[in-house]
């Protein structure tokens, strides 16, 4: 195991730098690519292409404390970039390609969003985007100074003396307790909420955590997700750099499409640890064929880590049972619990053990009781999340923020030395959920047993897709304005697909309309308004005019009304399905 | 040229009615209503099972539109 008080660097730069010089020729990154050779880089040759884009950007006036916005696609180019950023002292911000169905004023809309509360100083990306983004760049409203492309730059030339004094410089100026990154919560269009984090947060964080699997030298992590994402940006990517281990880096589009590129990058470099969202067992389970899985060996696995979206143990089983048979161990069956808000991490299962599973009485749950049965007419398996990680609390609060008994379910609070100061730039967001007493409520419930947490649910309405936050307000917004939808009376929310792993996101609108044709042009309207936004509507209930029920608010209730539609018989709300 | 039997898979399951929607050799999967990256699975799955057909994720990931989709089922088929 990694002796963590033994690495030097109180910044993340200097901890990159101690890796450069103590182990240059360790590989640091293997960017992998479908039917290509990989990419390595060194932390040698990483750290010098960083030095370059280091000074590059000192030059066309980055400063200290900036913010530098990436939207860049998979790229070798990018992870030196990246680190090149942090080596002035300006803070990286990944944000997502936009995907083809998104539409550019709503992509637009979107930065203008991210850029008015995160602050972005500068956009860097990719000469495709240039004629979408260049128009939001030249508003004279916005925060950004200007868009760059640093895939053009070039960084043939050697950096001279005087240039590596002066970086030296400006390093030697940045503090631990000092912003290191800014990354979103993830989400759609409107309510992404900013969080920054400084270099003791991750510092702490990649310690922490490391310990908690016990991550060592030999390790390699083997990665698909996207790096605007906490687990890819942090578990992926942060923890292995700030580590001295090595990272396979995969396109997350790439991957999408052919899954079978994470084993096949696995069982090539022998990876051993990965962490996935709970869908994609399901899809990896279902789609790989034993063709595809000829050549593959999943032996090197040592940790698998099920992260982002609810655990479920019926995933597990489908992926274990597929996948024994090219060497997948039980005992690489693990679980998280993690939120940007605390770097990551906040309880992992243990090294070498499958996650627990309980089963608990579920009519006892709904009343926030935990009681073990062994009724299998009112048992639900509940997979355990693991214990807590050092320098990091937990407690489980009823809803007035008070403790709940022993065997008590209920929001799930955190208190880590690796957490957030609040939302930039969102105090009013920042009030709701950081109590004065330092104590995060994640909004996230849960229950612990024999010091494990479990969470069985959320307080929130936000839908998790495939380990995406998407927040009913945004689809809700976007369907309202679709023609002959009645304005104001739209809910949207999520519905479980226990075949994909995951939530749909699915609506219910009041119309007008009565035939069966204009239902279907109507749902196709929907639908596209959905695309316009980049989120997939799986399911449209149309309703008539007054069918919804308000809560208190007056707004159409999204609980009061998934209740209502459970009602099978219910003949007057349309669906195609 | 697409086949009639490609758009009536992809439109069956994603529950749309092929009269009304366009679907051509230009056509890429983020333009279709519904085709997301969970659904491209099922899409997929679809297609093989009712061709007798099986892809390679490698495969696959090299069609960039319906036209390449529909490329790589005829040479599937003709074997």
């Amino acid at each position: 195991m990694i002796d963590f008080s033994s690495l030097q660097g109180d910044t993340l730069w200097e901890r990159w730098q101690y890796f450069a010089q103590t182990t240059p020729d360790k590989e640091a990154i293997i960017h992998y690519r479908a039917a290509a050779t990989p990419i390595r880089l060194t932390y040698s040759s990483l750290l010098e292409a960083a030095n370059k884009f280091s000074l590059y950007l000192k030059n066309i006036g980055v400063k200290k404390g900036d913010v530098c916005a990436i939207i860049i696609r998979h790229n070798p180019d990018f992870y030196p970039f990246y680190l090149g950023i942090t080596g002035i002292g300006a803070l990286p911000s990944v944000l997502a390609y936009p995907n083809p169905r998104l539409h550019p004023d709503k992509f637009r809309q979107g930065l203008s969003g991210m850029a008015q509360r995160s602050g972005l100083d500068w956009i860097f990306t990719e000469t495709d985007l240039e004629e979408i983004i260049e128009p939001f760049v030249e508003d004279k409203e916005t925060t950004v100074n200007e868009l760059f492309f640093p895939l053009e730059w070039d960084l043939n030339r050697e950096l001279s003396d005087e240039a590596i004094q002066e970086l030296s410089e400006i390093r030697a100026a940045i503090k631990s307790d000092e912003p290191m990154l800014l990354q979103h919560s993830s989400g759609t269009t409107g309510l992404q909420k900013p969080v920054v984090l400084s270099h003791s947060a991750i510092l702490s964080h990649v310690e922490n955590y490391g310990k908690s699997i016990e991550l060592s030298e030999d390790d390699k992590i083997v990665s698909w997700l996207p790096l605007y994402h906490d687990m890819g940006l942090i578990a992926a990517y942060h923890v292995a750099l700030a580590s001295g281990v090595t990272t396979i880096q995969i396109d997350p589009f790439e991957w999408v499409l052919a899954p079978i590129l994470l084993f096949m990058a696995a069982s090539e470099e022998k990876a051993t640890l990965t962490w996935l969202p709970n869908f994609a067992y399901n899809l990896m389970a279902d789609k790989l064929s034993d063709e595809e899985m000829e050549d593959i060996s999943l032996e090197s696995f040592r940790m698998i880590v099920n992260c982002s979206e609810p655990v479920r143990t019926e995933s597990h089983n489908k992926f274990l049972n597929r996948f024994k048979e090219f060497g997948l161990k039980e005992s690489t069956l693990g679980a998280m619990y993690a939120m940007a808000e605390t770097t990551l991490t906040v309880t992992q299962t243990e090294v070498g053990k499958r996650a627990t599973e309980v089963s608990i009485d579920r009519e006892f749950l709904s009343n926030g009781k935990v009681v073990i049965t062994n009724d299998e007419t009112k048992m639900r398996i509940c997979v355990s999340s693991g214990k807590i990680i050092d320098e990091c609390e937990i407690k489980i609060v009823d809803e007035y923020r008070n403790e709940v008994d022993r065997d008590g379910s209920g929001e799930i609070a955190v208190k880590s030395i690796s957490m957030f100061s609040g939302y930039r730039n969102y105090p009013e967001k920042t009030a709701e959920v950081l109590g004065d007493d330092g104590w995060y409520y994640t909004g996230d419930i849960g229950f612990l047993y024999n010091d494990e947490l479990y969470v069985i649910g959320r307080k929130k309405d936000v839908i998790i897709v495939a380990g995406n936050n998407i927040y009913p307000e945004d689809v809700e917004d976007i369907v309202t304005k679709v023609e002959n939808v009645l304005p104001g009376r739209v809910i949207a929310f999520g519905e479980d697909d226990a075949e994909l792993g995951t939530e749909q996101v699915s609506v219910v609108a009041e119309t007008e309309l009565k035939t069966d044709e204009d239902f279907n042009k109507l749902r196709l309207e929907i639908l596209r308004a959905g695309m316009s936004i980049n989120v997939n509507i799986n399911e449209v209930y149309l309703a008539p005019p007054r069918w919804l029920i308000k809560s208190s608010s007056g707004k159409p209730s999204r609980k009061a009304n998934r209740e209502r539609l459970k009602n099978k018989n219910n003949e007057q709300v349309w669906s195609r399905k | 040229m697409i086949s009639d039997r490609l758009k009536k898979i992809i439109c069956d399951e994603l529950y749309l009615d092929p009269s009304t929607i366009e679907i051509n050799d230009e056509t890429e999967a983020p333009q279709v209503p519904g085709w997301d990256s969970l659904n491209h699975a099922n899409i997929i799955v679809a297609i093989e099972k009712d061709y007798g057909v099986r892809f390679k994720g490698l495969e696959v990931l090299k069609c960039n539109n319906v036209g390449a989709l529909q490329a790589l089922v005829d040479s599937k088929v003709s074997k």
